[in-house]
């Protein structure tokens, strides 16, 4: 079957989105089922049918979306109430709209620079401190986090960009993240703050 | 005018400290937020205003928690409960918002209330975590309920505030996504500004009417 001329087929717009919170591993299918179920939710089915979401590119922490031209603003709208994909809390904040994948990858995608030269399966430039440490030390081990204490808990540094730093009580019982800054670190104990972050 | 979520919940009520909250909300678009049980303060230059949400007592005890709370500079919300309850918080000198009309009943915010809050500028709260993490009857009854709202908005001018109710960094949206989650209840852009600075529309002191020259 020969492909339909370019004329013939339909118009696509493309909305790039950031998966939040930072780190979150997520698989490209459950992601589609997530933003399907929150359009069919919102809209119904026969404007879903319209829209037709589909979950194109899933890498460096974004996701592209793909939807009829025309159905952008639906589109954005349904996934602003995307709130979880397969019980892991998410949160998918919009970027930009293209009509091509490929100016929405310029977006996210690490600039190479012509200095630092990575090992093949090193990804470098957005990485956060924390995630660095972890690769320089060898295998990535719960352990081997940075650990501070907040509430007179002892957490783990899951992630640290910036000020923000997100933790995760030590522990088997609360798992939960918490999202702090290092003021707030610094301010409830300034001793136990590991250098690292 | 100052863009502001009008009730997000830090830490220990949510798993996001109020500084986190800030920088977020900055990054969101945001000038200014309302934290419930937090003090005020300035972080990374949104400004958190010390909210007080009174929910589940009586009337006596509305009268009495404003009273406490008056002339701390804290935004005074109540929940809302039947139309007698409602209209007895409006009457209230100090109360700012009545909040959680989505779940009240049917006919807790009527004509007559509509008109006391325009007069007595109480706002309304449009609680977005509704049609955010509500689905089916939930976000339909909530929608529905809005949309009425709205209608007594356009006739009697009462202030609207808009909120995420945040507990996490995760519940807050951007502007443009409220933007666009306002379209569902018939909110135009020029609606959803003067929702966005319903907060200080309610905080700052009314003119009088008559102005004494000499």
């Amino acid at each position: 079957m020969s492909p339909r001329p370019p004329t013939l087929r339909e118009k696509r717009r493309y909305i790039l989105a950031r998966i939040e919170p930072a780190g979150t591993v997520l698989e490209q299918k459950e992601l589609y089922y997530a933003i399907s179920d929150a359009t069919t939710s919102l809209w119904g089915d026969a404007t879903t049918a319209i829209i037709t979401p589909a979950v194109v590119a899933l890498e460096h922490g974004h996701v592209v979306i793909r939807c009829r031209r025309g159905t952008e603003r639906e589109l954005a709208i349904a996934v602003s109430t995307v709130t979880a994909c397969r019980d892991v809390r998410i949160c998918l904040r919009i970027i930009a709209a293209s009509g091509t994948i490929e100016s929405l990858r310029s977006r996210f995608r690490p600039k190479k620079s012509p200095k630092s030269k990575t090992q093949p399966g090193h990804e470098s430039g957005t990485e956060p401190e924390v995630e660095k440490f972890a690769t320089e030390t060898g295998a990535v081990e719960e352990h081997t986090l940075p650990e501070c204490t907040f509430a007179k808990k002892t957490f783990f540094i899951e992630q640290c960009n910036g000020q923000k730093v997100d933790v995760i009580e030590k522990g088997f019982k609360n798992t939960n993240r918490l999202f702090l800054t290092k003021e707030d670190l610094e301010d409830l104990n300034a001793t136990t703050i590991s250098d690292r972050i | 005018m100052k863009i502001t979520d009008a009730a997000v919940y830090p830490y220990p009520l949510g798993d996001t400290s109020v500084r986190r909250l800030a920088l977020e909300a900055e990054a969101l678009g945001f000038d200014s937020i309302v934290a419930a049980d937090t003090p005020s303060g300035v972080y990374g230059g949104v400004e958190v205003r010390s909210g007080l949400m009174i929910r589940d007592v009586p009337v006596k005890d509305v009268i009495s928690a404003v009273k406490r709370a008056k002339d701390s500079g804290r935004v005074i919300s109540v929940n809302a409960a039947n139309n007698n309850f409602n209209r007895a918080v409006i009457g209230i000198k100090g109360v700012h918002i009545l909040r959680g009309i989505q779940s009240a009943d049917k006919t807790a915010f009527d004509h007559v209330a509509a008109k006391m809050a325009a007069d007595n500028r109480v706002a309304v709260d449009i609680d977005l975590s509704s049609i955010i993490m509500g689905r089916s009857v939930v976000r339909q009854r909530a929608i529905h309920r809005y949309m009425d709202i709205m209608v007594l908005e356009q006739r009697f001018e009462f202030p609207i505030t808009l909120s995420t109710h945040a507990r996490s960094l995760l519940d807050m949206r951007n502007v443009r996504d409220i933007a666009g989650l306002c379209s569902l209840i018939g909110m135009d852009v020029p609606d959803v500004e003067r929702a966005l600075s319903g907060v200080g529309t309610v905080l700052t002191p009314r003119e009088p009417a008559v102005k004494v020259i000499a």
